[in-house]
C-alpha cells in the first residue's frame, strides 16, 4: 500500500476516527454548520495550493485567486450558457484543468524569468488584477462586478449530499497533493524552498520544477473554485482579487507553511473564528468591525507561532524522534 | 590523451572585480590534483567558475571536450560534475536519506550500488540516515555532502575545502576515505591542509591572485620548500 506509506499505525486510526465523525456529524448539525464545513473542506484544498507554492518552493504568488475565480466563472459560465447538468459539470473541470494548466504555463514562464521573489510577487499581483479587471467589464458573460448567479447541477442541490462531496473532494485532493510531495519532484520543490542554488548544482532545473509546482498548484485552486462555486451557486470578481489570494496566504500561515495538512487545520480555525466573529454582531456592535479581530488574530500567530498549528506539532514530534535517533546513535558509537 | 578537464587562460568576474585573471588547469581521467594557494587566491572561484555559479568573461572551460562556457549550473552538473563546495551545501530540513536520494538522477541498480557503497565508506552516514541534516556534526555533513557528488555516474567531482573547519581526527577519516574515492574518481581537490592534499592528491596547481604561478607533481612539491613557504604558508 504505497498510499500509506509513512503513515503509522496512530495517524492511522486518528484519520479512520475522524472520517467517521465527520460522516456522521452533518446527520445532528444544523444546516449553517453543514454549510460551514463544507466552505472548510473547499478552502482547504484552495489553502493546501497555494501552501504547494508558498510553502513547498517559496514562490510568492499573489495572483493564486486567478485560478480559483476562474474555475468558478467557468463552472458558472458554463451552468447559465449550456446546462445544469453533471455532464457539464465534468466538462466544466475539464475546461477548468486546461485553462488552469496553460495560464499557470503563461504565468510560470513570466515570472521564472528571474528577478527574485518581491518581483515575482508584484508580477503575479499585476496578472491576477488584470483577470479580475477582464471579468469585470466582460458584463456579457459574467455579469461584471453584479456578479453571476447559476443554477447547479440536481445532485449538488441538497446541503447534506454536497457536504459529502466536499469532504470526497478534500479526501481525494489531500490524497493527490500528498502524493505529489512525496514524489521525486516534490522533493525536488523542498530542496529548492531551502536553496534554489544548491538544488541547481545538483543537476535540477529549478525553473522547470517551479513551474510544475504552479501548474499542479493552479489546476488544484482552479478546482476548488469550481466546487467554491457550486457551493455559493454565484460568482463574483471577489473570487479573483488578491484579497482571496491572501485568504488563503493566512490559512496556511495559521495550519502552517510547507505542512500541506497545515491548510485543513488552517482552513477549520479560520473559517470558523470568521463565522463566530459574524455571529456576534448581532451581541454588540464592535463585532460589526471583525475583521479588526480578525487582524489582530493573524499578528499574533505570525509574532508567536509562526510555524502554525500544524507546523508546531511536526516540530514536536521531529524533535522528539531526533532525540531518540541521537541517542540510538550515541549508543552505536 | 587528451584531459577530462581543461580550462585555459580562464578569466571570471563577480560585479565589478575581476577575480580570476588567467588560470589553465588540466585535469586527466582517473587522476587526483590538488588546487593549492593562499586565502583569497581564486581557488574556490575557480571551482565555481566551473559550475557556472561565477561568470565568465574569457578563457575556455572543456569537459571531455564540450565547451561549458555559458551553459546553466543544471546543464554543467548533468554532463557528469559533482560540486561538494566549501559550506557542505546539505539540505538542513531533509533527513540524510533524502539528501541522498535528491542527489540521485535515477533509482537504478548500479545508483543503488553506488548509495550503498557511499553508506560503507562514510559508515556514520548509515547510522544517521534517518536524522535531518541539521543534526549532524561538521564531518558528517562534509561526508553527506561528498556522497551526494558520489552517488552519480560523474566523470569528474570538485571538492572545496573539505578539511576547513573540522577537527584533525576527522580530517585524517575523511583523508582515508578520498584516498579510497581517488582509485575510481577523478578529483579537483581545493584544500588549504598541505598534508590532507599531499595524502589524496597525486598532482598539484598553484593559484596566487587569481593566475596558474606553478604546477607539478605533489612529490615534487614536497621537496620544494621555497615554494611552500611562499605559497602555502607552510614552514
Amino acid at each position: 500500500m504505497k498510499l500509506l506509506k509513512n503513515i503509522d499505525k496512530k495517524t492511522f486510526i486518528a484519520i479512520g476516527v475522524l472520517l467517521v465523525v465527520l460522516s456522521i456529524v452533518p446527520h445532528l448539525a444544523k444546516l449553517s454548520t453543514i454549510t460551514l464545513m463544507s466552505r472548510i473542506f473547499i478552502l482547504a484544498v484552495y489553502a493546501m495550493s497555494y501552501d504547494i507554492l508558498r510553502g513547498y518552493t517559496g514562490f510568492i504568488n499573489l495572483g493564486h485567486a486567478l485560478f480559483f475565480g476562474s474555475g468558478a466563472y467557468i463552472g458558472g459560465i458554463l451552468f447559465t450558457k449550456i446546462d445544469n447538468t453533471m455532464g457539464v459539470f465534468v466538462l466544466a473541470v475539464i475546461i477548468t484543468v486546461i485553462y488552469c494548466s496553460l495560464a499557470a504555463y503563461i504565468m510560470g514562464k513570466i515570472v521564472l524569468r528571474g528577478g527574485g521573489v518581491i518581483a515575482a510577487a508584484m508580477i503575479t499581483l499585476a496578472l491576477g488584477e488584470i483577470a479580475r479587471n477582464t471579468a469585470e467589464r466582460w458584463r456579457s458573460v459574467t455579469m461584471g462586478a453584479d456578479g453571476l448567479p447559476f443554477k447547479i447541477p440536481d445532485i449538488f442541490r441538497d446541503r447534506l449530499g454536497f457536504y459529502y462531496y466536499a469532504l470526497i473532494f478534500l479526501i481525494i485532493m489531500t490524497i493527490i497533493l500528498r502524493q505529489f510531495i512525496l514524489s521525486p519532484t516534490g522533493r525536488v520543490l523542498m530542496a529548492i524552498r531551502e536553496n534554489e542554488q544548491r538544488a541547481t548544482f545538483l543537476g535540477y532545473n529549478t525553473s522547470k520544477y517551479k513551474l510544475i509546482g504552479l501548474q499542479v498548484a493552479g489546476i488544484t485552486s482552479g478546482l476548488s473554485g469550481v466546487m467554491f462555486g457550486i457551493l455559493n451557486r454565484f460568482a463574483n470578481t471577489d473570487l479573483l482579487s488578491v484579497q482571496q489570494t491572501l485568504n488563503a496566504l493566512l490559512i496556511t500561515l495559521v495550519g502552517g507553511t510547507g505542512t500541506l495538512y497545515g491548510a485543513i487545520v488552517g482552513s477549520a480555525f479560520v473559517n470558523t473564528v470568521q463565522n463566530y466573529l459574524l455571529d456576534l454582531r448581532s451581541v454588540h456592535p464592535i463585532f460589526e468591525r471583525w475583521l479588526l479581530f480578525f487582524g489582530a488574530m493573524y499578528v499574533v500567530v505570525v509574532l508567536f507561532m509562526p510555524e502554525g498549528f500544524v507546523g508546531l506539532w511536526n516540530k514536536y514530534l521531529k524533535d522528539r524522534r531526533t532525540k531518540k535517533n541521537s541517542r540510538v546513535f550515541e549508543k552505536g558509537l | 590523451m587528451n584531459p577530462l578537464l581543461k580550462v585555459e587562460d580562464l578569466v571570471s568576474y563577480i560585479g565589478l572585480y575581476t577575480i580570476l585573471q588567467g588560470v589553465s588547469v588540466e585535469i586527466n581521467q582517473g587522476e587526483a590534483v590538488a588546487l593549492l594557494g593562499r586565502n583569497g587566491a581564486g581557488k574556490t572561484t575557480l571551482l565555481k567558475t566551473i559550475m557556472g555559479l561565477v561568470d565568465t568573461r574569457s578563457g575556455l572551460i572543456k569537459l571531455d571536450g564540450e565547451s561549458l562556457v555559458g551553459k546553466p549550473t543544471y546543464g554543467i552538473a548533468k554532463l557528469g560534475i559533482g560540486y561538494v563546495p566549501e559550506d557542505y551545501g546539505v539540505f538542513d530540513q531533509l533527513t540524510v536519506e533524502e539528501n541522498i536520494k535528491i542527489a540521485m538522477w535515477k533509482e537504478d541498480k548500479p545508483t543503488l550500488e553506488k548509495r550503498d557503497y557511499v553508506l560503507d565508506l562514510f559508515p556514520d552516514l548509515k547510522m544517521a540516515y534517518k536524522r535531518l541534516a541539521k543534526t549532524l556534526s561538521g564531518g558528517q555533513r562534509q561526508m553527506l555532502s561528498i556522497s551526494r557528488a558520489l552517488v552519480n555516474e560523474n566523470k569528474i567531482i570538485l571538492i572545496d575545502e573539505p578539511s576547513k573547519g573540522l577537527a584533525p581526527v576527522i580530517i585524517e577519516r575523511l583523508a582515508q576515505a578520498l584516498k579510497e574515492i581517488s582509485k575510481t574518481t577523478t578529483i579537483l581537490l581545493v584544500e588549504q591542509n598541505f598534508a590532507l592534499a599531499c595524502a589524496v592528491a597525486e598532482r598539484y596547481y598553484m593559484i596566487d591572485e587569481g593566475k596558474t604561478v606553478d604546477d607539478g607533481t605533489i612529490e615534487e612539491l614536497k621537496q620544494n620548500t621555497e615554494l611552500q613557504r611562499k605559497h602555502l604558508g607552510v614552514i
